[in-house]
């Protein structure tokens, strides 16, 4: 197979072709996916802002039935997976699964620990750092963010429950998102690339592998076919419509198989 | 490398005044050599899959990427060295494709596993590797292997002119000087 012309030819084709079609294949794919993951973290930090802004007055006014109302009807929204805000010791203090409320957090836990890792606790992290991903009881991944709630001045001086003026954080929301859209359209994605390059794949071989016939293997076969013919028969003429380099050589050996004929012919006549 | 090329033919020319016994053991030492040769892609390719395998399994014995990041500062984004490794392999591919059209003989295999093995751990670094480890795969595989061809049908092409150099010598008990062609 690689001693003919169209291993020799076809062989690195495939191996450039499909390698560099793989390499950016996954690497588009990666970057998509980096753009899309970060796309999905920035809407969840703003929809953990939405969540913090609308329970910020019944939070001022201690009011604990709206909070809750609220909290229950965020965690009734499709795709949101759990819903609970945290007091400054790490027990639930409002959740939209009942059962949660009271219980206390492991501060070494997952979303906890980005800030409790240090003897003193971080108080200010970026949109990035808020987010974290896991796969839930159901098996479901799950992007969650972990937004803190500052003490503000018509917190620390609200006349219904104090906080001193040096508490940074009051608690933190924790609210966790289906990543299932975002895996849904990243596996379509994905997909659709793979369908992609299969075809350009194939097309570039079949382009290849056509042009190369056209153009070289089967003029080679009609001069291969044109030499075996001439040296049984010396009247055979040379074949026509080959391309310029194969028709110079169809020619030379023409030429030369004429000469060749008329020398023999001239001494069969002399030996006469 | 063109220079070696030339003393090598230079070398079997005064070869030719040699007896020819020796000049056919310089023949036979030298199709040895050129089969040892052609093997060399191969071989770069094993230890590119050694070295792809540490990869997959995370560089385990390596220190954690937040202490190399510590020391040596933050290392490129993950986008940067992508864009580095697409025109890398490009590169490469083209260099490779342009040595097998001009038949020069070149041994670029090992250098290669070099430079993958850079990408690997720069990715490593960056903590972007289980994102893109397949694409440093696929482009070192796709680099060697048309090194490897490359390499496989320089030799393969060099060994049947040697053999037909033999054959001449063996039925004319001398080389054919006045071949330029066999003397490449």
């Amino acid at each position: 197979m690689f001693d003919k012309i169209a291993g020799r030819a076809l062989v690195p084709v495939g191996i450039v072709v499909t390698g560099f079609l793989v390499v950016c294949f996954v690497l588009l794919y990666s970057a998509i996916k980096n753009v899309v993951i970060h796309d999905s973290i920035v809407q969840a930090n703003n929809l953990a802002g939405i969540v913090l802004k609308s329970t910020r007055h019944a939070m001022l006014k201690s009011d604990r039935t709206v909070n809750n109302a609220i909290i229950q009807n965020i965690g009734e929204q499709e795709g949101v997976q759990h819903v609970r805000i945290f007091n400054k010791k790490g027990i639930v203090a409002f959740s939209a699964k009942g059962d949660e409320v009271h219980r206390q957090v492991d501060k070494k836990a997952e979303g906890c620990v980005v800030c409790h890792e240090k003897t003193v606790p971080v108080t200010t992290l970026g949109n990035m750092q808020k987010a974290r991903t896991f796969k839930n009881g159901l098996g479901k991944e799950v992007l969650a963010i972990t937004a803190p709630i500052y003490n503000e001045p018509e917190c620390a001086n609200a006349a219904c429950h104090v906080h001193p003026v040096s508490q940074k954080i009051l608690g933190t929301l924790d609210i966790g998102l289906s990543q299932e859209a975002t895996l849904s359209s990243l596996a379509s994605i994905r997909l659709q690339m793979i369908l992609f390059s299969i075809l350009t794949l194939v097309l570039t071989t079949a382009g290849v592998i056509t042009l190369l016939k056209m153009i070289v293997l089967t003029p080679m076969q009609k001069l291969q076919e044109y030499t075996e013919r001439s040296e049984q028969n010396s009247n055979v003429s040379h074949p026509t419509g080959l391309p310029y380099e194969l028709d110079k050589i169809a020619k030379s050996y023409y030429f030369i198989r004429n000469k060749l004929t008329e020398t023999e012919r001239q001494s069969v006549k002399s030996t006469r | 490398m063109e220079q070696s090329e030339n003393n090598e033919a230079v070398t079997l020319r005064n070869a030719a005044c040699h007896t020819p016994a020796s000049q056919r053991k310089d023949l036979l030492d030298e199709i040895k050599r050129l089969r040892r040769f052609s093997n060399r892609g191969l071989w770069a390719l094993s230890l590119f899959l050694v070295v792809s395998t540490l990869a997959w399994r995370d560089f385990w014995f390596l220190p954690s990427p937040e202490r190399i990041v510590a020391a040596l500062g933050a290392p490129p984004t993950a986008m940067v060295i992508s864009l580095v490794l697409v025109l890398y392999t490009f590169s490469a591919i083209i260099l490779s494709l342009s040595r097998m059209m001009a038949g020069i003989r070149h041994r670029s295999s090992f250098c290669h596993v070099g430079y993958l093995c850079v990408f690997y751990l720069f990715y490593y670094f960056a903590e972007a590797l289980p994102d893109n480890y397949w694409a440093v795969f696929g482009a070192g595989f796709t680099i060697l292997c048309t090194e490897s061809y490359r390499i496989w049908t320089f030799c393969n092409d060099k060994v049947t002119k040697k053999l037909e150099q033999l054959a001449f010598l063996e039925r004319n008990g001398r080389l054919p000087n006045d071949d330029p062609g066999l003397f490449d």
